[in-house]
């Protein structure tokens, strides 16, 4: 009975959160709703039986991506005049179509697992569990994770280098950084 | 009875946590004062203690300034996410047997999820004062402060190694016959550097280094936000402490050739407690460095020494098992 | 949803309540109780005693970019590197290896990291860099 009361708790936190995000002007508004709404899809791993997910959503996600995120948004650091262009963005003849195609989706998917038979968590699954199964016959997938990684690593260094090769005059951050 | 014990647990924790956290205001005032040779506040009450009351009262009476070229919301919200992130952090830490909120086997991954999230803080509170050095600020704290998470999850993989386990009461009761601090004496050494980088205390606090940011990232707060800011930075200050007593120094266990007269949650206390005189020391030790060493340190000495504890420890136990 | 972890997470829940209950009353007490002054430049950005010029909207060096970059990458990595501690001796030797490829692999990325200057702060001693390039660079 008190699973069940978090869940939905949980979960209704999660919808609120997730369209708060999607319609706010303000991008670092709709981060802090988006950090909210993957905290509680935390709490639903949790409560489903997978705790070692639920620990990585708040570590990776939360913590990490979220982070990253934050700090492109400091970066491009538009101010008011970002949020006045982004709401010119939102119209409904934007966001009109795609949302009711959504729906259609939506109505698809529910229809289909409602008809699916079985429960919904088989257990609990836990840390231990899941190193076990990466380290035994998915291993080669974790050495291809991290092939990809150093590529993504490279990759974004070459891609911010440009940036850091720019001599320091002409770049009015690195004045104003100057430490 | 039982289902109020969690409860009371919770309380006494709030309570406690805020209330060590204006008490070490004071007591790390005084010791500081001891090692520079002056004397630290002594005039408020028996050896100045009332000047945690004070200090409180003063703080509640300020001005609720909320600037008006900020962005209000999350203005507020800042402070209050590092103060909630920190105290959730307590939530795993177990202070004696059987007392402690949640005892779940991801407790140690609860404990680092909720250090990471102390990142917003930071970085909101320099992004919405709309400030240049609060930018500035908040930026190098947030830079500062992923750096060193990065191998602050990875120098406790070794205890996870020797436990098999994320719970914390499983890792305090593996530490039976030997702490952790003798085996993992690297882990704790890197474990306790990024758990200064984390909570930006001296000698690595220059996101706050007033000679060339005013305050850094809460250079627009004042009063009781001001405050929170504090309270979250003591706060982590003593959650470092306890996690550092917790996964090193045998949490609640006695100290070997030491006879059992004391409870668990005694020993435990007066564990916290030296860490944090440590940690007082280190501060009036050691002087800040620069920011680019300070990066370096991070990413070229750290991380590297972290790794080869990783895998040294487990070619050790590995042999030490098959033999 | 029948099992042991929604039992233990109710204190939690509790906990997290009267967390945020001690937040609102520290919030509301010092809305209450604190003074309401307003004077000349109370409403000005504090910039150590200068009159603020400009908005707050300064380009970021794009160092910090790369940092954070890094940062999500290695977060990534060690999150593997967790779930291999903990199954650490039901894995043995096989799993030994293979962390060791993978850390390999990380040790690497660093490596590399520092040979490009990529953990540089500050942007003078960049390999990337010629000498003609960087003096060119300096005195425009």
């Amino acid at each position: 009975m008190l699973e069940i009361i978090l869940f939905y708790i949980a979960a209704t936190v999660a919808l609120v959160s997730t369209i708060l995000a999607m319609t706010r002007a303000n991008a670092i508004h709709a981060l802090i709703y988006l950090i909210v709404s993957l905290l509680a899809v935390a709490v639903i791993f949790y409560l489903i039986g997978a705790p070692f997910v639920a620990a990585l959503e708040i570590v990776i996600y939360a913590g990490a991506i979220m982070v990253l995120f934050v700090f492109v948004i400091m970066m491009l650091n538009l101010g008011a005049k970002g949020d006045a262009r982004e709401k010119t963005w939102m119209r409904p003849s934007v966001w009109v179509g795609p949302a009711l195609l959504t729906i259609v989706l939506f109505a698809e998917l529910l229809y289909v697992i409602s008809s699916a038979e079985g429960p919904v968590s088989t257990g609990v699954v836990g840390a231990k569990q899941v190193g076990l199964s990466l380290f035994g016959p998915y291993v080669l997938a974790v050495e291809i994770a991290s092939m990809l990684l150093l590529a993504g690593l490279v990759g974004s260094f070459h891609l911010g280098r440009r940036y850091l090769d720019r001599a320091p005059s002409s770049e009015l951050g690195h004045q104003q950084e100057g430490e | 009875m039982s289902e109020l014990m969690p409860v009371l647990l919770a309380l006494t924790i709030l309570v406690g946590g805020v209330s060590l956290a204006a008490v070490i205001t004071w007591w790390e005032r005084r010791l500081l004062g001891f090692w520079q040779d002056r004397l630290g506040p002594n005039r408020l009450g028996p050896f100045g203690i009332g000047q945690v009351a004070a200090d409180m009262i003063k703080l509640l009476f300020k001005d609720d300034w909320v600037p008006p070229f900020s962005d209000k919301v999350v203005f507020i919200f800042a402070p209050t996410a590092i103060v909630v992130a920190m105290m959730m952090g307590f939530a795993v830490v177990p202070f004696a047997p059987n007392t402690y909120i949640l005892d779940v086997n991801i407790g140690l991954l609860f404990f680092l999820g909720m250090t990471s999230l102390a990142v917003y803080s930071v970085l909101l509170g320099g992004l919405a004062s709309n400030n240049k050095y609060a930018l500035l600020g908040g930026l190098r704290s947030a830079a500062q402060m992923v750096s060193y998470e990065v191998f602050m999850g990875l120098s406790l993989m070794g205890i996870v190694m020797m436990t098999g386990s994320f719970s914390l009461v499983d890792i305090v009761e593996a530490q039976a016959d030997t702490w952790f601090c003798f085996s993992q004496t690297l882990g704790l050494v890197v474990f306790v550097v990024s758990g200064i980088a984390e909570s930006h205390r001296l000698p690595f606090d220059l996101p706050e280094a007033e000679h060339e940011l005013t305050a850094g990232f809460h250079t627009e707060y004042g009063g009781m936000k001001f405050a929170m800011f504090m309270l979250g930075e003591y706060l982590g200050l003593i959650l470092i402490s306890c996690m550092i007593v917790t996964l090193f120094f045998g949490g609640w266990m006695v100290p070997a050739l030491i006879y059992d007269w004391l409870p668990p949650f005694i020993w435990f206390s007066v564990k916290v407690f030296l860490v944090i005189c440590f940690f007082v020391l280190l501060r009036a030790a050691i002087p800040r460095p620069r920011y680019d060493q300070l990066m370096s340190l991070g990413w070229k000495v750290m991380l590297p020494i972290t790794l080869i504890n990783l895998l040294v420890t487990g070619a050790i136990l590995l042999k030490m098992k098959g033999a | 949803m029948e099992n042991q972890y929604a039992n233990e997470i109710w204190p939690l829940a509790i906990y997290f309540g009267m967390v945020i209950m001690l937040v609102v009353t520290m919030l509301a007490l010092s809305w209450v109780l604190g003074q309401k002054r307003r004077e000349a430049a109370t409403n000005d950005p504090f910039e150590s005693g200068v009159v603020s010029v400009g908005g707050s909207q300064i380009r970021i060096s794009v160092e910090f970019y790369l940092v954070a970059i890094f940062f999500v990458i290695f977060d990534l990595e060690t999150l593997f590197i967790f779930a291999w501690a903990v199954a650490f001796f039901e894995l043995g030797w096989a799993g030994y290896l293979s962390i060791t490829v993978f850390i390999g692999v990380l040790v690497l990325a660093l490596v590399y990291q520092c040979r490009s200057g990529a953990l540089e702060w500050g942007n003078k001693t960049r390999t990337g860099l010629r000498e003609d390039q960087l003096t060119t660079g300096e005195s425009t």
